[in-house]
């Protein structure tokens, strides 16, 4: 439920990055799987909080980006589109260690001059 | 027209940014910033207690309480002598690193050795607020399911040390140990483990000597 302090971030960060006087469009976000976020949270607050803002009318994109990681005791590669799991579908141990999965970042805004 | 401005900009950096200017107050002060999490109830404020009586003329503490509401804890900590600090969030489910900031004037690093900050009782929204600490601890009860670290595997991994409280109930409730250690090592291997009872003491002194060597590791 901290997704509104993040979505407060979100929106004051896209003000700052905006150029002067342009109208921001739309934000693109990507959200890494373990870092426990929701991006509908995301969508909820950040339509309540955008009024009254820069980021009033813009949409937001949220991309949950893939799970990367490697099995320790099998070195297999693995690659998740869902939440994070703890076992090796190829070994069955519990050694995957993730590369990845903490991104919480701004990648790009769409403008347009007002 | 349109256009499309790439940005690469980590929306928490402003957090990041402040926390790590905490750090480097803590640092300068030479003072041990341990953080504290766990779910509501879990005994945070308990095993402080029990900390701060064990580190009694042996470390010079302090403590910064972060709650949605009341200074219940900070009255808890300072019935004992020790200074403490009330962050009252207001509906706000975790700690910033800002708030911490904000705090410290309040709190005399100098010739301190050990500052605790107890975090808003949430497994989830904190996670994503570093706050400047040197280790985060991150607590759980046998009163819980063993499954924690499953459910909120945020909080898991980014703590490094677990400590698994009121283990004196075990004979009562089934709660499976070995099941909750290995579901917490899944989400962190490297998690360092600590088994307390704020009620009969167990396990505190194993727990109290690691802090005064952690602390004298970064004197």
């Amino acid at each position: 439920m901290h997704e509104g302090s993040i979505v407060a971030e979100l929106i004051r960060v896209a003000e700052q990055h905006a150029p002067p006087g342009a109208r921001i469009l739309r934000l693109g976000v990507q959200v890494g799987r373990l870092t426990g976020i929701s991006p509908d949270a995301m969508q909820f607050y950040f339509e309540v909080m955008r009024e009254g803002t820069r980021c009033e009318g813009a949409r937001l994109e949220v991309a949950l980006l893939p799970l990367r990681g490697r099995c320790g005791a099998c070195q297999q590669a693995v690659t998740l589109e869902s939440e994070a799991v703890w076992t090796c579908a190829a070994c069955g141990q519990t050694a995957v260690g993730w590369e990845n999965g903490d991104e919480l970042d701004l990648r790009e805004l769409e403008v347009e001059d007002a | 027209m349109p256009e499309v401005i790439t940005i690469e900009h980590k929306i928490l950096k402003k957090n990041a940014d402040i926390a790590l200017e905490n750090r480097a107050r803590f640092d300068e002060a030479g003072v041990f910033v341990v953080g504290l999490v766990s779910s509501p109830g879990s005994g945070k404020t308990s095993l402080l207690e029990r900390t701060l009586q064990k580190l009694q003329g042996r470390a010079r503490c302090a403590v910064i309480e972060g709650d949605v509401q009341t200074d219940n804890d900070a009255r808890r900590i300072a019935a004992l002598g020790v200074p403490a600090v009330q962050i009252v969030t207001n509906g706000t489910c975790h700690l910033e690193a800002r708030m911490v900031q904000e705090a410290l004037p309040q709190v005399e690093l100098r010739g301190l050795d050990i500052l605790f900050v107890e975090n808003v009782g949430n497994l989830v929204c904190p996670s994503s607020y570093e706050l400047g600490e040197h280790v985060r601890v991150v607590l759980a009860s046998t009163t819980e399911g063993e499954d924690k670290p499953l459910k909120y595997p945020a909080m898991f991994r980014k703590s490094q040390v677990l400590v698994m409280n009121k283990v004196d109930l075990l004979p009562y409730v089934p709660f499976d140990l070995a099941k909750a250690r290995a579901c917490a090592l899944q989400v962190n291997p490297g998690l360092r483990w600590f088994e307390t009872s704020c009620t009969t003491g167990q396990g505190l002194d194993a727990w109290v000597d690691w802090l005064l060597e952690e602390r004298q590791k970064r004197h």
